[in-house]
């Protein structure tokens, strides 16, 4: 999968969960600051992610995402790291 | 007193977990009890609660909106079996380490896991306090809640006891030293509403939680905003 295709997945789940509009969803979106994502919906992002890595995903990875270039960048690193 | 006699002595003599809480928790009922009515005697205050036989139910989620700085003390002097979340610093500190231990209060450290251990104490049949806003009301400016509580009610699901809280003259607020007496004696009117159900809102989102608490969280703004507004123009 490309980078480009799961922005696009991380986009639908973030108009369908979090009720976001598609024109606020950009790669430089910040998660806290711009669309409002606490901690609840975080932990929610990541079991949405899920089905998207094909492999569990824990929550540490995660923990230095500040935008949604970085929820992109880090699934994509997990996904073509054979030894997660 | 509390903190030096009665609750070592109840770590030493109930062995039980869940009655030493218990034991604990009707301890800070009753002291809280004890200090509304000293403020009362004392001429600080007089209040007025309406509704109050809706409290005397098991494993309720009470929202409250948070005026003053001693809104919990009167909603824990109305609710026995009170549950409330506390900061995990004060369970650290050595003033107050004992009481929040004893009473086995719900630390705010868990993370995520801090809605499930919320849902937890309610379905045990506790009645568990939150003030959506996290923090007292702004004197000027809007009120901001804070998604969690929509959170517990959405996951649960539970439905929500409003409770609102009004001081007049308005005091005791954010920001305002508590020394700061008002030029007259305070009335609190403190009034239990009838239940907001979840289930429509769960409906409405087609069941996720998410997007439901974002609803409620909304819905509740406006709840409490319009008791301010109401009580600004009484």
């Amino acid at each position: 999968m490309t980078k480009q295709e799961m922005f696009d997945r991380l986009s639908a789940i973030l108009q369908e969960t979090f009720d976001i509009d598609a024109d606020r969803i950009k790669p430089e979106s910040r998660l806290y600051e711009d669309l409002d994502i606490d901690s609840i919906d975080a932990v929610d992002l990541i079991v949405k992610l899920k089905p998207i890595a094909g492999k569990r995903l824990q929550p540490d990875a995660f923990k230095s995402v500040r935008t949604l270039q970085d929820v992109v960048d880090a699934l994509y690193g997990l996904m073509n790291d054979p030894a997660v | 007193m509390l903190r030096l006699a009665y609750f070592p002595l109840l770590q030493l003599l109930v062995r039980q977990r869940e009655a030493q809480t218990r034991k604990a928790r009707l301890a800070v009922h009753y002291t809280f009890k004890l200090f509304i009515e000293l403020m009362r005697v004392l001429g600080i205050l007089r209040y007025e609660i309406r509704g109050i036989e809706k409290l005397q139910r098991p494993g309720l989620l009470i929202l409250a909106n948070h005026p003053t700085l001693i809104d919990v003390v009167f909603l824990i002097s109305l609710v026995p079996d009170a549950d409330c979340v506390v900061k995990a610093s004060l369970a650290r500190n050595p003033f107050t380490r004992g009481p929040v231990r004893a009473t086995n209060y719900i630390c705010n450290d868990s993370g995520a896991g801090l809605i499930e251990d919320c849902i937890a104490s309610i379905q045990t049949g506790h009645n568990l306090i939150i003030f959506p806003e996290g923090t007292r009301t702004p004197v000027n400016g809007p009120m901001k809640l804070q998604r969690g509580a929509a959170n517990i009610a959405t996951r649960g699901p539970c439905n929500i006891t409003p409770v609102t809280i009004r001081c007049e003259p308005l005091s005791l607020t954010k920001g305002l030293p508590w020394w700061k007496v008002p030029p007259r004696r305070m009335q609190f009117t403190i009034e239990v509403k009838d239940d907001i159900a979840v289930q429509p809102f769960l409906d409405q989102s087609q069941n996720e939680p998410a997007l439901a608490a974002r609803q409620l969280t909304d819905y509740l703004h406006n709840y409490f905003s319009t008791e301010n507004q109401a009580h600004a123009g009484a």
